[in-house]
């Protein structure tokens, strides 16, 4: 059976960020520790896209909650969250409303396995949005081993032309620019705490 | 990247230059023109999911602002309004908000005061009905509690009469106007008097009828909001689901309701047909793409615009996060395969029998309601009235063995 890509939160957030504003992806949850994962991603978004993110139930939203929430404010990242499931009704509503959805800033659906098939069948005009970019929850990269890790360490430093230390004062002083590269630097020197 | 943004406003994506127009054979001049030489005259554009008919529309909409002497308003409904709650005269009410605003705004008009009280009192009426209003009732003159079956029998008895409904011989052939659509009718025609003063035609555009998928709720605005559009003379370009094209007995109806109805087919990537091309050249995608990866992109995507230009997007964005110095065929296999599975999911055993079926026969009867819901869901694309196809991301994932068994 084919299935869909597997992708580590923080390469989902770097795929948004490539994409600039506008971005629409779907995500589906784990079978475990959903929560948690949720809170994950919600983490990996703010610091990747640098801006905040907000969680979203669908379930308990009316078009009219939605469409303020996703508009004030309307460039921050939504995740819209599927929860346990949404009826089929709920579906096909939302997806008759997908203009009003609109929004400048990124918008990823956290959706269970039977709501990607929902959202596939029964919103036609969402699933256009989204396109390919459905994407597995999958384990992070940065779990790597140590050799692994001082390989890219190495890479990052000849690629920039400075040391990690360097990269560290830089942050420090502010001066590292909020690239990807820099977050993955600094993540891996186990400086996560300068972002 | 950014020219390859499949989910920018259409608007956005017309103002900085990325819409190749001659893509539809110029539909939207010929769209424009009808509307500008037949006051009164309806259209509708019908197409699948992502076909490009808001951008057509909007184009439209741009020739007939140049042309300088009409009234055009563009509405897309579904971010007006919840549709699935939609009731007829929303559309009314919609194009009579915009109406008001113009007409009030028009500062070349010098107004008597009484002239200006019933405008007052029209431009009321028009909110109120697209808005609702309050109503106070005096309970104690009237009796209009919920009577029970008891109550309505005595009365009829102490009152010595029944009433009883007898149907007519001559049943109307289109539902009567609502009484609250009879009654916006003056204010509208009111504004329209002094807004055509200024302007010589006016045109209204109302994107978003499409998202009905079921089609019942598109009929009661065509029977409604439409027709006293009609009446108005005001001519209409609105888009429509594919439902009212496809399924039994339907094409007659719309082709007795509308006096042009737009067909958006799919456009075919074939080799002699540069169109799909000129798409990307247009957003500079020979820039990122070799003229192979490109075709592949093209082929891919069916021809369905929206994912030709996600493809493109998402194939960049795999050979930058994969660290390649430019895409690769690898990149946009990999995409099409993210696609393509996106299809696929939710697709039962029958549905795959027919889409098999298709691929190897080329047989496809659309007057079969699973087989609407395939077009409905792009998985079936439509290049003519009698060539469908299957959605090539989709075919290249079926199981192999799945399609050696048909």
């Amino acid at each position: 059976m084919s299935e869909f890509s597997t992708e580590p939160f923080f390469e989902i957030a770097r795929r948004l960020e490539i994409r600039g504003e506008t971005g629409w992806v779907a995500v589906l949850t784990p079978a475990t520790d959903s929560s948690a994962s949720l809170d994950q991603l919600q983490t990996e978004l703010q610091s990747v896209l640098q801006k905040p993110a907000r969680v979203i139930q669908l379930e308990t939203s009316t078009f009219e909650e939605l469409r303020e929430a996703l508009h004030q404010p309307d460039g921050d990242a939504v995740i819209l969250s599927g929860g346990t499931g949404l009826t089929l009704e709920k579906w096909r509503s939302l997806d008759i409303m997908r203009s009003a959805l609109e929004r400048k800033g990124p918008v990823i659906l956290w959706l269970s396995p039977g709501d990607v098939a929902h959202l596939i069948e029964h919103a036609p005009n969402i699933r256009s949005f989204i396109g390919g970019s459905i994407f597995l929850a999958g384990p992070d990269r940065g779990i790597m081993t140590e050799t692994e890790r001082q390989e890219r360490l190495k890479e990052l430093s000849q690629h920039f032309g400075f040391s990690g230390a360097e990269a560290v004062r830089k942050a420090q002083a502010r001066e590292l620019p909020h690239e990807p590269e820099f977050v993955e630097w600094l993540v891996l020197l186990g400086r996560g705490d300068l972002l | 990247m950014q020219a390859f943004n499949p989910t920018a406003p259409a608007r956005d994506a017309l103002e900085a230059g990325l819409v190749f127009e001659d893509l539809h054979q110029s539909l939207y001049r010929n769209l424009a023109a009808r509307a500008d030489l037949e006051p009164g005259s309806q259209q509708l554009l019908v197409g699948g999911v992502g076909s490009g008919k808001t951008t057509e529309l909007l184009l439209a909409e741009q020739w007939l602002r140049k042309q300088g002497n009409g009234l055009t308003f563009f509405y897309d409904i579904s971010q007006e309004t919840d549709l699935s709650s939609l009731n007829s005269g929303a559309l009314l009410a919609r194009f009579g908000i915009g109406l008001d605003w113009i007409v009030l705004n028009l500062g070349s008009l010098s107004r008597a005061d009484s002239q200006a009280e019933k405008l007052g009192e029209f431009s009321r009426e028009i909110m109120e009905f697209a808005f609702g209003k309050r109503v106070r009732r005096d309970l104690t003159s009237i009796d209009d509690r919920p009577k029970s079956i008891y109550e309505l029998a005595r009365d009829e008895v102490e009152s010595h009469f029944l009433t009883e409904n007898v149907p007519g011989k001559l049943n109307p052939p289109l539902p009567p106007l609502n009484r609250d659509i009879q009654e916006v009718r003056a204010p509208l025609e009111e504004f329209l008097a002094i807004a055509r003063k200024a302007h010589r035609d006016v045109v209204v555009v109302f994107d978003g009828l499409d998202r009905l998928l079921d089609a019942t709720k598109f009929w009661s605005v065509v029977h409604q909001d439409l027709r006293l559009l009609r009446e108005m003379k005001v001519s209409v370009l609105a888009t429509a689901p594919l439902s009212v094209l496809f399924g039994a007995g339907v094409g007659q109806s719309i082709s007795d309701h509308f006096d042009r109805v737009h067909h958006l087919s799919v456009i075919a990537s074939d080799p002699e047909n540069a169109s799909l091309r000129s798409v990307l050249d247009k957003r500079r995608g020979s820039e990122l793409l070799t003229m192979q990866e490109a075709d592949a992109i093209c082929h891919f995507s069916g021809g369905v615009l929206r994912d030709l230009i996600s493809l493109a997007r998402d194939a960049a964005e795999e050979a930058y996060v994969s660290d390649h110095d430019s895409i690769t065929a690898a990149d946009v296999e990999k995409v099409v395969h993210q696609l393509g599975t996106g299809y696929l999911r939710g697709l039962g055993p029958e549905a795959t029998k027919t889409l098999l079926k298709l691929q190897s026969s080329k047989s496809f009867k659309v007057d079969v309601p699973a087989n609407v819901e395939l077009l409905l869901t792009r998985r079936v694309l439509e290049y003519s009235s009698t060539d469908f196809r299957v959605h090539p991301a989709l075919l290249s994932v079926i199981p192999r063995t799945e399609q050696k068994r048909v």
